[in-house]
């Protein structure tokens, strides 16, 4: 970039230029306005459409595909509705990814929920200005309204850019708003250059081809305008089309159309071009003179400080070291500090079940009510904590840059298994819940790689397991201790999570290598510079995450609970009223269709080494891992709390078989059965996530399907071969 | 060197060879940009890739007449591309051809 123009100090608060602009050419000041927000990632997109919208969004799929969906409102300052919809971030319009194939069938109006937009607001990145044109260059010749907001103006000051931004509206013939998103600034002057802009013509390409080109193309703009397309997008879509490989959708069945681009290409090479290239050429050509006139550089002082962070953080012993370390900070986080808002929960959903049950007679209404209703709530309630606080981190990381950098030094151990680096931070978050870990994996731009992530996030142990572990290893293994505190008890636990964490690497291999075959993308990443997180945003993001989970998993657990809470409660059967009232619920657990269903799959589990109690345990537990523990507390007619848990270990070991008189649990069954915990998939949030996650609908129940029964079908085998193998080593006892 | 076009842009792209803007004292052989060693600097001839690759990598800035600079190489490659710092895979970076200042040794 040189000083050949004119140079303007940039104002504060910016893009005052707009500022008290009118609209006066809009038909319907009442009509809803469509704007769709478009940008390079990380040029502060999001944040800028959480700046215009604030809470007041809805979040869902595009139809078909698992490319997230958030559309938003606010009004103008003249009042006027304005609908936003938040497009993918994406870096060319070449539909090269999911993401950015949507983004382009929404802005050619191919989009299938018939969504067009009026306005297309163009995010970009102040300190990269030339990159960013790529895209802006290929917006503005759709034939729609454009405004472009330069982001990030305070981050292009500081790296010592200066841009002349009158000049640049000229240069491009559209609105230019510089904002500071993170900060707020300039967010009413883009509500205005909005506005104004749709009462505006569309902008047109700003640059002309060689003539030659432009001959051999004009057959196929042709075919493009004749198929439906503004002449303006139609010469767009030319270029494009002259580097695609894949027939897109709304191209196939133009069998015509496809010889026009086959044509096309073969004579543009005869004329000595080459066309897969010929579109970046023109449009850098062009990109080069615009910033050559728009903007002065004074210092490279933003490169350099993001070059001296990243000789730490990426490098190849202090990086590793750092990484481990910040992720052991999460990990530990989303364990300890949530932990008291869990308790608050439950303390909460308790105190809230025993106040109804104070108010409604006793009965079958309230049963339903106390057990089904709030219990099922507060174990939906209670995974919240844990998501906000994982989704504030990942959130943080990713604001401030270093989560491209966690996938750079991921990168290498996950593609051995066929996944991205970017793969590792969800099945991170897994040791917490794989709820938060699977809705993580959005950050993974192939659907391939993202769907075999989602598969595997649950075998990693997550915080639900741990009753589980915690019951079964104090009660069954012995507290040696070797050295310096560890023990036997301790290795068992960690051994527990390294057979998760392995059986989810190898589980991704092998869904890489078959159902999800593809090619292993080479990396490109783009390292953004480090940047102060914007708290707003990441509040918004947050608030955002958690109403989604509470909203569609909420929905799902909350009706399965009532069915289990009906199941473990009916039939009614009479029972014998002199024995304690454990022992009566014991009783009529047994009698109940729950009792029934592990009765009847009790020849299933036998195998293993299980009665039909803990058949009735591992039944329950199918909503929920940590039911496993509170479900054999009300067998054994013990609570699952405090010093109860040593009770129930007690009572557990005591266990006889009527028949044999042989000790009902032994450590071999008790190792057996937690090995069946790390690989079985028993948690329903989890599912519902999945089904969501997976494309909802029937194609993500047939996924979250395959989840559950790859890994009952795993845990089943797993724990079979500890059982058997076992007590073929003389190891029963 | 830098190409300054008069509005309306005319761009012939016959007029914008690879080589363009490489340095012409550089006197070295094109090579694989996977061989060049860290704080090399080099002109991107050609990219050798998928098409989608392809359009990625120029979509992110590095196209045939670009500069590079190569910041690390391990098992991924880091350069700046025109102030973007991009961490490009090896099968990457082994398909692109440039035109280094320096070249290794």
């Amino acid at each position: 970039m040189s000083s050949t123009t004119t140079v303007q100090r940039p104002r504060t608060p910016v893009g005052e230029q707009l500022a008290g602009g009118r609209s006066g050419t809009i038909d319907d000041a009442n009509a809803v306005l469509r704007v769709a927000i478009i940008g390079n990632p990380n040029t502060g997109k999001t944040t800028l459409f959480n700046a215009l919208t604030g809470l007041r969004q809805r979040v869902g799929n595009f139809a078909g595909v698992t490319v997230e969906r958030v559309e938003g409102h606010f009004r103008t300052p003249d009042g006027r509705r304005v609908a936003v919809l938040d497009l993918p971030g994406s870096y060319s319009l070449s539909a090269g990814s999911p993401d950015e194939k949507i983004a382009l069938d929404v802005l050619l109006g191919h989009d299938v929920d018939r969504w067009s937009p009026q306005v297309v607001l163009v995010v970009v990145d102040a300190a990269h200005l030339d990159r960013n044109l790529f895209l802006t260059s290929q917006v503005m010749e759709l034939g729609i309204p454009v405004v472009v907001a330069l982001n990030q103006f305070d981050v292009a000051q500081e790296d010592g850019l200066v841009i002349d931004v009158p000049e640049l509206i000229h240069e491009l013939g559209v609105s230019v708003v510089p904002t500071v998103a993170k900060r707020g600034e300039g967010i009413e002057t883009v509500k205005r250059a909005l506005e104004i802009a749709a009462g505006l013509p569309a902008p047109a390409r700003r640059f002309t081809l060689p003539g030659v080109a432009e001959g051999i193309l004009a057959p196929l703009v042709g075919r493009l305008v004749g198929s439906g397309m503004l002449p303006s997008a139609a010469r767009m879509e030319a270029l494009r089309l002259l580097a695609a490989t894949r027939a897109e959708p709304h191209v196939l069945g133009q069998t015509e159309l496809l010889r026009e681009v086959g044509e096309a290409v073969t004579a543009l090479q005869g004329a000595g071009f080459a066309p897969h290239r010929l579109e970046s050429e023109v449009r850098y050509a062009w990109i080069s003179g615009v910033t050559e006139r728009t903007v002065t550089s004074t210092s490279v002082t933003g490169s350099d400080r993001s070059h001296r962070i990243d000789t730490v953080i990426l490098h190849r012993v202090w990086g590793p070291l750092i990484f481990l370390a910040l992720m052991a900070l999460v990990f530990q986080s989303v364990f300890t500090w949530a932990q008291p808002f869990i308790e608050a929960i439950e303390w909460g959903v308790a105190r809230g079940g025993e106040l109804v049950a104070g108010w409604m007679p006793a009965g079958d209404l309230r049963g339903l009510v106390v057990d089904g209703v709030f219990a099922g709530v507060g174990s939906v309630l209670v995974f919240l904590p844990q998501i906000a606080i994982l989704f504030a981190f990942i959130g943080l990381l990713e604001q401030s840059g270093y989560m491209a950098r966690a996938a750079f030094l991921m990168d290498r151990v996950m593609r051995k298994v066929g996944l991205h680096g970017k793969s590792f931070i969800p099945m991170l978050s897994g040791y917490a819940c794989a709820v938060p870990g699977i809705m993580a994996t959005r950050t993974i731009e192939d659907p391939k790689d993202r769907l075999a992530t989602i598969m595997v996030v649950p075998l990693m142990s997550c915080s639900a397991r741990l009753p589980v572990y915690t019951l079964l290893i104090g009660s069954f293994v012995p507290p040696v201790v070797y050295f310096a505190g560890v023990g036997l008890q301790g290795l068992t636990m960690l051994g527990m999570y390294l057979l998760g964490t392995l059986a989810a690497l190898g589980a991704a291999a092998i869904f890489k290598r078959t159902l999800l075959k593809g090619p292993v993308r080479p990396m490109i990443l783009e390292l953004p510079g480090y940047r102060w997180p914007s708290l707003h945003s990441l509040a918004v993001s947050v608030a955002q995450r958690c109403r989604l989970f509470l909203r569609r998993a909420g929905t799902v657990i909350l009706s399965l609970s009532i069915v289990l809470w009906a199941m473990a409660t009916y039939p009614r059967t009479a029972v014998d009223a002199t024995l304690p009232e454990e022992a009566q619920q014991e009783q009529q657990l047994a009698n109940s269709l729950l009792g029934r269903v592990g009765h009847a799959i009790e020849p299933a589990v036998r195998p293993l080494g299980y009665d039909w109690k803990i058949g009735v345990s591992i039944a329950a537990s199918f909503a929920a891992r940590e039911v496993f523990v509170s479900t054999m507390g009300t067998i054994y007619g013990v609570g699952d709390r405090g010093d109860e848990a040593v009770a129930l270990g007690q009572r557990l070991r005591a266990e006889r078989n009527p028949t044999t008189g042989a000790p009902t649990y032994t450590t071999l069954v008790a190792v057996g059965l937690m090995v069946f915990y790390v690989f079985a998939l028993m948690c329903i949030s989890t599912v519902a996530v999945t089904v969501r996650e997976a494309g909802g609908g029937r194609v993500g129940w047939q996924w979250a399907g395959l989840q559950f029964g790859y890994m009952l079908a795993l845990a089943y085998g797993a724990a079979w071969i500890v059982y058997r193998g076992g007590l073929a080593l003389g190891l029963g006892g | 060197m830098r190409i300054i076009l008069n509005k309306p842009i005319v761009a012939n792209t016959r007029q914008l060879p690879a080589f363009a803007e490489a340095d012409p004292s550089a006197g070295e052989r094109p090579c694989a940009l996977a061989q060049c060693l860290p704080g090399s600097r080099a002109t991107v001839v050609d990219i050798a890739c998928s098409a989608d690759e392809g359009c990625r990598l120029r979509a992110l800035g590095l196209y045939e007449g670009s500069r590079v600079c190569v910041i690390d190489s391990r098992h991924c490659m880091v350069l700046d591309v025109r102030g973007t710092r991009l961490a490009l895979g090896q099968a990457l970076t082994s398909g692109i051809t440039v035109q280094p200042d320096r070249l290794r040794g």
